[in-house]
């Protein structure tokens, strides 16, 4: 696993990798669509249960996108390994996409629901908002410093001082009282979920986990490939 | 089991959430791809330069932090 670690063996391992998990992305999120859309509508939200399809899967594996941001970034600072940083920076941008989904889809299930677009307060919601900042942060700072060494060890710090704020996005809806529902996955009676929503949800998260897992990998390998063109142009400048 | 595309009244919400979802992630993947297509295309243009440095090739089997950043051409 850690041989892994070389770009080049990494490179290797990934290469026909890459077309299997944008393949399976594709086919889980036509799968997961057609379940989403032939799922009976909910009692008490009717057919806006259907955003939750959308919703939940954007804001679960956004979460989890930082956690690997944030893990990537403890590497990469206390080894500097250049492929731990490669990962921390490929996963900001999917990350940050996600947070936004989930915000954008709670807010447009947010209203006909709660009567409000945004409720300013609301624990799950300003924990969203401030993971979204922690990314755009991050990314902010990495574009902000012209050393790329330098960028990378400050946005680590920041990629991991944004950890503490996981567990306060996932339990937010248990510690304080909030709009938001509580969890209905996850939980230690099982899920809560009717059985014919269940299915398309899992699928929907297998197809939004997949999907990143194709962009970033993606990423990854085109940070390895970026970083050797800048490395041969600064040695052919030097040479000059 | 029947699609239902009709969202009654729940209409402009449910399909601006679905629209907004399929967008970010064909953006996303479209990013994704089209940078990984220039910057290999870049790297075998300068892969194919008779002066490319040599210092800059892989390094497989070098192991570690210091060994990648060999790999990628960062370390001596």
């Amino acid at each position: 696993m850690f041989g892994l670690a070389n770009p080049d063996r990494f490179a290797r391992f990934t290469r026909p990798l890459v077309p299997v998990l944008w393949g399976a992305a594709v086919v889980l999120l036509i799968v997961g669509t057609w379940l989403a859309f032939t799922a009976p509508e909910d009692y008490q939200q009717g057919d806006t249960v259907r955003i939750m399809f959308v919703h939940v899967p954007a804001a679960s594996v956004g979460l989890m996108i930082y956690g690997a941001l944030g893990v990537s970034s403890f590497f990469a600072l206390v080894f500097r390994h250049p492929l731990a940083d490669a990962a921390a920076r490929a996963a900001a941008l999917p990350g940050a996409a996600y947070t936004l989904l989930a915000l954008v889809t709670g807010s447009l299930w947010g209203k006909p629901m709660w009567g409000a677009w945004w409720v300013w307060g609301d624990a799950r919601l300003m924990s969203e908002l401030i993971l979204l900042l922690f990314y755009i942060g991050y990314m902010a700072l990495r574009a902000s410093i012209d050393d790329e060494a330098k960028a990378a060890r400050a946005a680590a710090v920041l990629g991991l001082v944004g950890l503490i704020n996981l567990p306060i996005v996932k339990f937010s809806v248990d510690w304080w009282n909030t709009l938001h529902q509580p969890a209905s996955l996850i939980r230690s009676d099982g899920p809560s979920l009717a059985e014919g929503m269940l299915a398309p949800l899992l699928v929907m998260m297998g197809a939004y986990l997949v999907f990143f897992l194709a962009v970033w990998i993606t990423a990854i390998r085109t940070e390895i490939v970026r970083r050797r063109v800048l490395s041969i142009r600064a040695r052919k400048a030097l040479e000059a | 089991m029947m699609l239902d595309f009709d969202m009654g009244k729940y209409a402009a919400y449910v399909w601006p959430a679905w629209g907004i979802s399929a967008v970010v992630l064909a953006a996303l993947a479209a990013r994704a791809l089209l940078a990984a297509r220039r910057w290999s295309a870049q790297l075998k243009r300068l892969e194919n330069d008779p002066d490319r440095p040599q210092a800059a090739q892989g390094a497989v089997g070098q192991e570690g932090p210091q060994g990648a950043r060999r790999a990628l051409g960062q370390e001596e």
